[in-house]
């Protein structure tokens, strides 16, 4: 759909969005014409996931090698108990299907790495990271960063969250403010510290919310600001960060493509 | 020096930092590594091994759950 003329059915689905003076028929139309990646459909990837379907963003990949798992269930929104043991694009994929028949989906179920970042990227308008790994994480900095493609990351730890979009083109990106990955091992995970189940709803709602703010101009962006969030005590603050000239891939002298990088444990940018 | 360490999510940690400290060593005075977090002085990461010459620092935990 690429004018405004919503049908009888959407005109009712977005009634909410389309009645409002920021959204309206343009907007929804917008939405409805946009294609967003989201890699990972695990904690952050499902809500993610939902409010996207809701919205009505129109075409949704959804990137995960993983399959489900019973200890999953605890904030995994969008996978059932039956799902346990098929893969999470699968049943991710049923679940915005029959939540949004305006929504193609189209699912992936690889690990997203240096052979096919590029490609799944440059397919979509936005991208939003809902990874679980360090390795993921830089490599999809850099590629939307070298692709002009606006990411939305999102990350959370036991009770903490953070949010932030890295512009089209960066300046800054996720490497201003973190340059290198942590050594191996340094920084927990969910899998041995825990995480309160309801976090990722809130981290991953703000990570939809940013997507649909870019696919429609709405608002400002988390632009060069990390967006924290503390469950525990209900606390949200943000931390301003700036480009940095000497970042590898948004810097002066940045690389000009993520296949000769490297991608595992250490996700070191060669000079 | 007195330094205000600014550990996002934690109560502000006041750091008596020595001539010669580094960032590094405000990180250690509150119990962290700089493997685990970034020090942000005027938006921008610093260098752990350089000499300290604000009043004021930023610490930034890397998480990686999703």
């Amino acid at each position: 759909m690429s004018d405004l003329n919503l049908d009888a059915t959407q005109l009712d689905r977005y009634s909410r969005h389309v009645i409002m003076d920021e959204v309206g028929p343009g907007g929804q139309a917008a939405l409805l014409d946009a294609s967003v990646l989201v890699v990972g459909a695990g904690g952050l990837g499902a809500p993610v996931l939902q409010y996207l379907a809701a919205a009505g963003v129109g075409r949704l990949g959804i990137a995960d090698d993983d399959v489900v798992e019973r200890s999953n269930l605890q904030r995994q929104v969008v996978h059932a108990d039956a799902d346990v043991g098929r893969p999470k694009v699968d049943s991710a994929r049923e679940f915005v299907e029959a939540l949004n028949p305006d929504v193609a989906v189209d699912t992936h179920q690889t690990r997203v790495d240096r052979d096919t970042v590029s490609d799944l990227v440059d397919d979509h308008d936005v991208v939003v990271d809902a990874s679980d790994n360090f390795a993921t994480r830089y490599l999809l900095n850099d590629a939307c960063v070298l692709a002009d493609t606006p990411l939305c990351h999102g990350a959370i730890y036991k009770f903490e969250g953070q949010a932030t979009t890295v512009p089209a083109g960066g300046a800054p990106c996720y490497r201003c403010l973190f340059p290198e990955p942590p050594e191996p091992g340094t920084v927990p995970d969910c899998a041995t510290t825990g995480v309160l189940g309801v976090l990722p709803g809130t981290i991953g709602a703000v990570q939809a919310t940013e997507a649909v703010k870019l696919v429609t101009g709405i608002g400002d962006p988390l632009h060069g600001r990390m967006f924290t969030y503390d469950a525990a005590d209900l606390s949200a603050d943000e931390v301003p960060y700036r480009a940095n000239p000497d970042c590898p891939v948004c810097g002066d002298d940045p690389v000009d493509s993520v296949a000769s990088q490297t991608y595992q444990e250490t996700c070191v940018v060669s000079e | 020096m007195q330094v205000t360490v600014d550990v996002k999510g934690e109560d502000d940690v006041e750091v008596d930092a020595g001539a010669d400290a580094t960032y590094a060593d405000l990180l250690s005075a509150v119990d962290l590594s700089p493997h685990e977090v970034t020090v942000l002085v005027d938006g921008r990461p610093v260098p752990e091994d350089q000499p300290v010459n604000v009043d004021h620092v930023t610490v930034l935990r890397l998480v990686k759950g999703g």
